[in-house]
């Protein structure tokens, strides 16, 4: 394992999640004795806690403009079942012991635990019968005309969040390693006793977070240039803020209302490469506001540095009429990612219709984005990924398929898998038609 | 008419790859290398210059061949280029940059193995490993030079010598196919080239200064085992020949069909339009242009066509009668340039054609 000891608190935090390991974990809690910073207990009956597993915007920080402001270390675990076929009531228990655990041991917060458990459509296989139709859940695809990605057909995700990088290392140790505590909790069950973790990926989130990664030991990662150009206070690589409250769906909106899996919600996880050499180096300010918002949004000078001036909207809304964005490329031979996509994401009555919890990686070394998207019908978010291709504005040839097309020239995406976020009552090892 | 710059082409000469420079002759007599036409209403070389012979010509490598789903793709090297992104009616210069190792330029062709026509917009982009690790990843942009015709260069740096991994994503083009083309190229793909790169790869490549550099004129495409991209002898595209219009330096050949072809809809006479560079038929892809005929006034829809090639066109019943074409390009070609190429086809003015 290669962590420094000297690195300031956060950064060595967030290095120890990404190596992952039960020494990483102890390297955290050597540096930070848990005495000395407890993390908060959970509770004693876990059924008290609320249905929907995907319910965190009120167990996180919001800032005052009401942007929620996701736990800023996460795991993402891909996991298998041993063997084919449907897993056995057996297995079913040890999950939802496991789980148990883990409510009890850490608050449901971002200062404690935050996590939810997703199963795939190849999950669901196994068995013989399909999932019902109030669930909307087709096979991961390639969502664009020039992309070739990899399809997570792993059974199950298992998505960590806190702001305690010790917690999220506690947590898998005490799942799928050798601890037999979690925050002082006897871990009778685990994970690990049914589930493979088959791929672990780590991301980060918060103000700060990029620029203090974009290089180590003094070299850029892989994806960002020379000029180690990431803003001090961008929450992401590109520089900007994302994920303003106005322009994110309710967690009420992403849910599931009917069937057995009511209070539930599909999610997409796509893991997308950043090469922001040309991004940062080849373009202006102005510029990478046109192609990440709008030209609208650089002509009437709507972004001040990383965006936080815009306050719990991105205004996009004012730039999605399809005069304006013909107008827009015609002036400035662009058009912005945020614009594109938004024209998909609204519903007749103008609600967002997705719930974006994006996080950033150094995973590899490489820039990349871990992007979970929530959505009522998972195919809801193919729409609106297909209205970010921007397939219908490449009749004028200064839009082209990836070129001043949004951020596409910019993003390379690698994965894609989709998931149902079941209603915490069958969060473990479900049937596709629970009673 | 105004035919100042009628030069005759000479063949190419010296090794394969290491074509020889045209060499310009200012006599004023018609050549059938240059695609004339029996009108032109605009002089070549409008106040933003034409087409120039480019100062060097350069030696390229080649690093290998693949196929990738439908598509065929080469990968070749030479010496980091200058070169310029267009958007709008503006250019920018993207310098050859530097970085620790082999600085080189790297380009991919795309063609259709049945038919040998190149493809010419598509999303590239090139993936580089080295010893298993990435070197790089960006998407490549179409360019248009005088020894390659459209190609997708950037320049790249390989750190050192040894084994590369380079992987090609093409994408499905969205422009209009038609003929045999119909359902076809509609799934990217990706095309896998490993490799192994030395400082004698390196010294394979090279420049020689071009004496005539600068002049009206251009150097000869390179003796390439694999298609450049060039438009069809306007004699070799079927329908009727209505003439050769010239705007920015580009020819435009006209031709009318007298049915569209598979995949266009619509009955009655179909107008296609073929952009080339003046000299060696070089595509001109990816403008925005509009026709006026009668009482037709629209956009002409940038269609690949296994017999017309990449071109521009629509069907317009009122061709079989109208007198006058007019032509306007409402976007110069959007496609980067190489030295030779990038004061031309930029200012673009109407053209107008007696059919």
């Amino acid at each position: 394992m290669d962590l420094d000891e000297s690195l300031p608190r956060r950064r060595f935090m967030k290095a120890a999640v990404a190596v992952g390991g039960a020494s990483a974990l102890s390297a955290c809690l050597g540096r930070a004795p848990r005495a000395g910073e407890p993390v908060p207990e959970g509770v004693s009956d876990p059924s008290e806690l609320p249905q929907r597993q995907h319910a965190w915007n009120d167990r996180v920080r919001v800032d005052g403009d009401g942007n929620v402001h996701l736990p800023r270390h996460q795991a993402f675990l891909y996991l298998t079942l041993d063997g084919d076929g449907p897993p056995g009531d057996e297995a079913r228990e040890t999950v939802e012991t496991a789980l148990g655990t883990l409510d009890r041991a850490y608050e449901r917060s971002n200062e404690g635990l935050i996590y939810s458990l997703a199963y795939s459509p190849s999950y669901f296989d196994r068995f013989g019968d399909p999932l019902p139709d109030s669930v909307d859940l087709p096979e991961p695809r390639r969502l664009s005309g020039f992309e070739n990605p990899e399809f997570d057909t792993q059974d199950a995700l298992l998505h960590l969040a806190s702001d305690r990088g010790d917690v999220v290392l506690e947590v898998e140790e005490a799942m799928f390693g050798d601890r037999s505590e979690a925050n002082g909790i006897a871990v009778d069950a685990t994970l690990g006793d049914v589930l493979i973790v088959d791929d672990r990926r780590t991301g980060f989130i918060g103000a700060g977070m990029p620029a203090e990664r974009q290089a180590q030991g003094g070299e850029p990662i892989s994806g960002i240039p020379d000029s180690l150009p990431v803003p001090d206070r961008s929450p992401l690589f590109m520089g900007f803020e994302a994920g303003f409250s106005g322009n994110q769906a309710t967690e009420d909106y992403v849910t599931i209302r009917e069937g057995p899996f009511a209070d539930g919600t599909t999610k997409h996880v796509a893991n997308l490469r950043q090469r922001l050499g040309d991004w940062y180096d080849e373009q202006s300010f102005e510029e990478r506001v046109m192609e990440m918002f709008s030209p609208g949004h650089a002509e009437q000078g709507l972004v001040e540095g990383v965006g936080d001036n815009l306050g719990a909207d991105s205004g996009i809304d004012a730039f999605l009429d399809p005069e304006t964005i013909e107008q827009s490329i015609e002036e400035h031979g662009r058009v912005g990612h945020a614009q594109k996509a938004a024209r998909a994401n609204r519903d007749a009555d103008g609600n967002v219709r997705i719930l974006r919890r994006h996080v950033e990686s150094t995973d590899d070394d490489l820039a990349s984005l871990h992007f979970p998207s929530l959505q009522r019908r998972l195919s809801t978010f193919e729409d609106v990924r297909e209205a970010m291709n921007g397939d219908d504005l490449t009749d004028n040839p200064a839009i082209r398929q990836r070129v001043n097309n949004g951020i596409l020239e910019y993003i390379f995406v690698q994965h894609r898998g989709n998931f149902l976020v079941p209603p915490r009552r069958h969060r473990a090892l479900p049937t596709p038609r629970p009673a | 008419m105004h035919r100042r710059r009628l030069l005759a082409l000479l063949a190419g000469s010296g090794a394969a790859g290491f074509a020889g420079c045209n060499r310009p002759r200012t006599a004023g007599t018609p050549t059938d290398g240059k695609a004339g036409g029996p009108t032109t209403s605009t002089p070549p070389g409008s106040s933003d210059g034409g087409v120039y012979v480019q100062s060097f010509v350069e030696r390229m490598g080649r690093l290998g061949t693949a196929t990738a789903g439908p598509y065929r793709v080469a990968l070749l090297y030479t010496v980091p280029h200058r070169f310029w992104t267009v958007t709008n009616d503006q250019r920018s210069l993207v310098p050859k940059g530097s970085g620790d190792g082999y600085r080189l330029h790297l380009m991919a062709t795309v063609w259709d193995p049945e038919t040998g026509v190149a493809i010419p917009e598509t999303g590239l982009s090139l993936e580089l490993e080295h010893d298993g690790r990435l070197v790089s990843e960006e998407v490549i942009y179409p360019m248009l030079s005088q020894r390659m015709g459209v190609h997708y260069g950037g320049n790249f740096t390989l750190p050192a010598d040894g084994g590369y991994r380079a992987r090609i994503d093409v994408g499905a083009p969205s422009i209009r196919r038609t003929g045999a083309f119909r359902g076809r190229f509609e799934e990217p793909a990706t095309a896998e080239i490993p490799f192994r790169f030395t400082g004698r790869d390196r010294r394979e490549i090279g420049t020689r200064e071009t004496p005539q550099a600068g002049e009206p004129g251009a150097v000869a495409p390179m003796d390439a085992a694999f298609p450049l991209g060039r438009a069809p002898e306007t004699e070799a595209m079927p329908g009727t020949h209505l003439g050769t219009a010239r705007s920015g330096d580009a020819a435009f050949a006209v031709v009318r069909l007298a049915d569209p072809p598979a995949g266009v809809a619509g009955d009655g006479p179909y107008l296609a339009v073929s952009a080339r560079t003046p000299y060696n038929r070089l595509l001109v892809p990816a403008m925005s242009l509009t026709a006026s005929v009668g009482a037709f006034e629209g956009a002409l829809v940038r269609t690949l066509d296994p017999d017309l090639g990449y071109h521009y066109g629509a069907t317009i019943p009122a061709l079989a009668e109208a007198e006058w074409l007019r032509l306007s390009v409402a976007m110069p070609p959007q496609i980067g340039r190489h030295e030779g190429y990038e004061r031309a086809f930029l200012t673009m003015p109407p053209m107008e054609l007696s059919i």
